[in-house]
């Protein structure tokens, strides 16, 4: 020890001039790299930012198109491709947020109740190209005020898939268009098999997942309105809940908590043959690239004497920053991003496209699938609510969710009763008209938003004041 | 002396220039936010206690959350340091090839978490995952895992285990640090393999020990990623698995500032973990100090 | 000498033994990235899973870097990385320094406070932070992510502090009494005799900084800025309705971006070699 004490300065003072050395040029570099992507505010040729989330392709694609685009308009659009929910926070907080971004249902209420969005009216009025988009496009861009904040670009409705070759195997007939719920109960007991003989099934009839149960509810004509405030369990939704947990306790359909949870696994299960109809959305990509099985696509199964309510519905859509310096040049932008951008074609949303046919290009294995009868359906019928297929899409969905998705959870995985979850209903709207009160107590909602709210607080204030009374 | 005092400032200089700068106008911000009601971007206005208060009165989820957020801390952080110090033990060693091994033990704790998710949804899978399937071998019919609402935790908390590769480098690096002639003059006073690890090794690493077992605390009591990768569900804003059995805290805080857009209230619940977190560390600190042995230490 | 002979054999083979079964366990999600990488999209979730593609796409690789320029964006995180990596151990350890060796007024609240900035989870101080950088111009350019590295981070600090304090106090006081200054024992003394915690922190501070995705998602909106992270990023997002999530592509991605990692690892791991000969086995 002593030694090495002593020959401390024997330890050369090694690279320190080389350290520095490369810390000033990287340093330069960086310099160099960060004044390259300065941009001078050029005022002659507008240039709109549009925060894309699209996959590389995608943006390959986009890309090639746009100068085509400025071509024709004078308009530049810059591609900003990293979306997250902080990022567009932290934007728009800092009034750098881009032109033309993503908005799903909730996220564009609430900022636009904080006058963070473009009310589209105010650039698209008389605009020809309106008289393009499917009416219910235009509806469910809509929030409380009246105002018009999102445009979406994608629709979709829900199905069953089915694996053919299981259906040809056993001799059932391809479900059809008229099949109700019991038809699709029977048909799954029939497919339902335990091959081995040990006691465990190997092949499912049907699966569907939790956050499907809304579609069978609208099917059943239960009252899911838009904006909705409050929760309501009601006897058409109790009544799908009910069928629903019989096709676990019928062992014709997997306990749910083995096959829920993120990731592919129902399509897993469908591809594998473990089971054999699956409930999804259509057309859903994800699924069609995964899938190698012959698969039929029949709609939804209706319920026994009611009309069918069939849907078709979008969750997320294109908005307009409220602070855009070119709110002209982004409107010239989101209208050609959704009627000509090559990656959003075929658009389900413009009336004047043959969207099947699209899809059938894009898909040929879709073809003779039953796909075009079920989209066709969807358009027929434009049944339950144009708006959300999503029920708790709304002001108060966060509040709602968050003290009922634990009882849904408990619900579905047995370990209480229906009977339990209803009983706490009362409670759940007490706290989300609290919730809903302490929103409208915040000082930065937009007048018109305000107004609005404090009319649908009213409404649901004495709606659960009727309840409470009617139950004493 | 004077002198020698502003030769301490200009060391740690660099650092408080960047405190000041960096992160005490943001920790300040938030600690004013706290005391409002902000939503994400708008002016704030000032609600004084009522945050705090509703938080620890009115508030389950809280509760439910800072529990499920100490039981992993309780297993993750001494779990991953007993291991993590074994495999340490087991890498500080002149094998040929312990280079290789090194890097395998500490590759899966920088792989993409996003990508590697995938194959954890299916390692849990309850029908055809790795582990059930293994356990079906034996005849035992394993859990739900991430559908369970008693067995996520310890699912994410087996999963954490693969992530210790940080805290073993620094165990061997600590393990470089233990002089050979203290292992000598052990043996010579005949200590066997045992005892030189309780009275020469760990000692010696002591320091790193503490670090580890802190930073542990900080980072497990923070457990985002994981929780909000694996137990999210179809239905958006439904994140924190069965019946919110893995609603960690900074998970639900995530919730409430960027989904439910109550910066508030959200910065009235980084606070409070902040504070849970610094008694915790206080405390851990306090315990520890007798049995850390710092070499350098000045005696005051 | 015979029999200590065969009972130090079969120690070894013990401790490959442990090792190797131990180490397979580890590596499970390695393998399968690897392995799914070279699946088609249908392999990746096939069930049961192939360890072993019956099909080897190295295609996937090709098109990971035919679809993203996948050599820009190396370029670009090796810009930020390499400043970040090089400011994180000088300032560091710098601030150890002080923290480890030197008296001052409020050296243990300083310190105290030093680390407690870890305790307050970042989800709340990210808009203020964002705001601040984008008032001083630097949105969409590297400084941000550069910049709290000049400054040192407190888990390198506290990291560091703790393996100075582990260093003989004998060594600095021999240098004082030389007539040396601090800034030289800090250079030719302390750091020398922490090696293998530099090493750790270098380690440590690069794969910090290469494979940060949040940092490069909320500061760089262009895309010929991007990080690999961001890149490895593309390949999952996708527009509504259209696009799929190629997860052989993205795993084989992934793999692409672990490898720098591995490497430097590799390398830098020797460090911790050092030392250990003196007295370790002796047969």
């Amino acid at each position: 020890m002593a030694e090495r004490i002593r020959n401390w300065k024997i330890v050369k003072p090694n690279g320190i001039d080389s350290g520095v050395r490369i810390m000033l040029a990287s340093v330069l570099l960086v310099l160099l790299v960060s004044c390259g992507g300065k941009k001078g505010n050029d005022t002659e040729t507008p240039t709109v930012t549009f925060n894309c989330p699209a996959n590389a392709l995608q943006i390959k694609a986009l890309e090639k198109e746009i100068p085509a685009f400025t071509r024709k308009t004078g308009i530049v659009v810059k591609l900003n491709p990293f979306s997250g929910e902080e990022k567009l926070y932290a934007m728009l907080a800092a009034d750098q947020a881009p032109d033309i971004f993503y908005t799903n249902t909730v996220v564009r209420d609430k900022l636009a109740a904080e006058g963070y969005l473009l009310d589209l009216n105010t650039v698209g009025k008389g605009d020809p190209f309106l008289s393009r988009l499917r009416p219910a496009v235009i509806e469910r861009g809509k929030s409380i005020d009246g105002g018009w904040y999102s445009i979406s670009n994608w629709e979709f409705t829900c199905g069953v898939y089915y694996n053919r070759d299981v259906f040809d195997q056993l001799g059932i007939r391809y479900p059809d268009s008229l099949w109700t719920w019991n038809d699709m109960v029977e048909i799954a007991r029939r497919l339902t098999a335990d091959s081995d003989g040990d006691g465990r099934i190997d092949r499912y009839g049907v699966f569907i997942g939790s956050h499907f149960v809304e579609a069978f509810e609208l099917m059943n004509h239960a009252p899911i309105h838009p904006n909705t405030i409050l929760l309501d369990i009601a006897p058409e939704s109790r009544e799908v809940y009910r069928k629903y947990l019989e096709l676990v306790a019928n062992n014709i359909m997997p306990d749910l908590r083995r096959v829920q949870a993120m990731g592919m696994q129902a399509q897993q299960l469908l591809e594998s043959g473990r089971v054999a109809m699956l409930v999804e959305a259509v057309p859903n990509t994800n699924l069609l690239e995964y899938l190698t099985i012959d698969v039929g696509l029949a709609p939804l199964p209706r319920f026994d004497n009611k009309k069918p309510l069939y849907f078709r519905s979008g969750s997320g859509g294109l908005s307009i920053y409220a602070g855009t310096k070119h709110p002209r040049a982004a409107w010239q932008v989101l209208k050609w991003l959704i009627s000509d951008a090559d990656i959003y074609r075929p658009s389900p949303v413009l009336k004047d496209v043959d969207f099947v046919n699209g899809w059938f290009a894009k898909y040929p294995r879709l073809k003779g699938s039953g796909f075009e009868a079920v989209w066709k359906l969807s358009e027929r019928y434009n049944g339950g609510d144009p708006r959300y297929f999503v029920r708790f899409s709304s002001w108060t969905s966060h509040a709602i969710l968050e003290q009922f998705q634990p009882l849904l959870d408990q619900l579905w995985a047995g370990s209480i009763s229906l009977n339990d979850v209803l009983a706490e209903v009362p409670a759940i709207n007490k706290h989300v008209l609290d919730e809903l009160e302490s929103l409208l107590q915040s000082n930065n909602l937009e007048p018109a938003f305000a107004k609005a709210l404090r009319k649908e607080h009213e409404r649901a204030k004495k709606e659960v004041a009727d309840a409470s009374a009617a139950r004493r | 002396m004077i002198r020698r005092h502003f030769t301490g400032y200009g060391f740690v200089a660099p650092w408080i220039i960047g405190f000041i700068l960096l992160t005490a106008g943001p920790m300040l911000y938030s600690l004013y936010l706290s005391l409002t009601r902000a939503t994400l971007l708008s002016p704030p206005k000032w609600v004084g206690l009522n945050n705090y208060l509703h938080m620890v009165a009115d508030d389950p989820l809280f509760y439910t959350s800072l529990w499920n957020t100490v039981y992993f801390v309780a297993f993750s952080v001494p779990l991953g340091l007993l291991v993590s110090l074994i495999l340490a033990l087991l890498l500080h060693q002149r094998l040929k090839g312990i280079g290789v091994f090194r890097t395998v033990f500490f590759l899966p704790s920088i792989t993409n978490m996003v990508a590697v998710s995938v194959l954890w949804l299916w390692i849990f899978n309850p029908e055809f995952g790795l582990i059930n399937t293994l356990l079906d071998a034996f005849g035992i019919r394993g859990p739900l895992w991430l559908q369970s609402e008693s067995w996520a935790k310890p699912a994410l908390i087996i999963m954490s285990l693969w992530g210790i590769g940080g805290t073993m480098i620094i165990f061997l690096a600590a393990l470089q640090g233990v002089p050979q002639n203290l292992y000598e003059a052990a043996e010579l006073d005949g200590a066997g393999k045992i005892r030189k690890f309780w009275h020469v090794t760990l000692p010696m690493i002591s320091p790193a020990f503490v670090f580890n077992l802190i930073i542990g605390v900080i980072g497990s009591f923070q457990v985002f990623t994981q929780a909000f990768v694996m137990t999210g569900s179809a239905q958006p804003g439904s994140e924190g698995g069965p019946n919110n059995a893995t609603l960690f805290y900074v998970l639900y805080l995530y919730k409430k500032a960027f989904q439910e857009f109550r910066m508030g209230y959200a910065s009235a619940l980084a606070w409070v973990l902040f504070v849970i977190i610094l008694l915790c560390t206080v405390a851990l600190m306090k315990m520890s100090k007798s049995r850390v042995y710092y070499e350098g230490m000045d005696q005051k | 000498m015979r029999t200590r002979r065969i009972s130090f054999l079969a120690r070894t083979t013990v401790q490959y033994l442990v090792l190797l079964i131990l180490g397979t366990a580890f590596m499970v999600p390695v393998i399968w990235m690897l392995s799914s990488s070279l699946h088609d999209v249908q392999g990746v979730f096939a069930l049961p899973f192939k360890w072993i593609p019956g099909i080897w796409h190295w295609e996937n690789y090709y098109r990971v870097v035919t679809l993203l320029p996948f050599g820009r964006y190396f370029v670009n995180t090796l810009i930020i990385t390499v400043p970040y990596m090089l400011f994180m151990v000088l300032s560091s350890s710098f601030a150890a320094y002080g923290f480890s060796r030197l008296r001052f007024p409020g050296r243990d609240k300083l310190f105290a406070l030093c680390v407690a900035t870890m305790m307050l989870p970042g989800q709340v101080t990210i808009i203020p932070l964002y705001i601040m950088y984008s008032k001083l111009g630097l949105v969409d350019t590297y400084w941000p992510l550069i910049i709290p590295a000049v400054f040192g981070s407190p888990f390198y600090i506290f990291l560091l502090r703790q393996f100075f304090l582990t260093i003989p106090r004998e060594l600095d006081e021999a240098a004082l009494i030389d007539g040396a200054s601090h800034l030289r024992i800090y250079w030719s003394v302390i750091l020398p005799q922490a090696r293998p915690a530099l090493a750790t922190v270098l380690i440590f501070s690069f794969i910090g900084s290469w494979n940060d995705f949040f940092g490069p998602l909320i500061y760089i909106n262009s895309p010929e800025k991007a990080t690999l992270t961001l890149g490895l990023n593309l390949m999952k997002t996708q527009i509504l309705g259209s696009g799929v999530v190629e997860w052989n592509t993205l795993m084989a991605a992934s793999v692409l971006v672990l490898i720098p990692n591995v490497v430097l690892f590799f390398l830098a791991q020797k460090q911790f070699m050092r030392g250990i000969n003196l007295g370790g086995i002796r047969g």
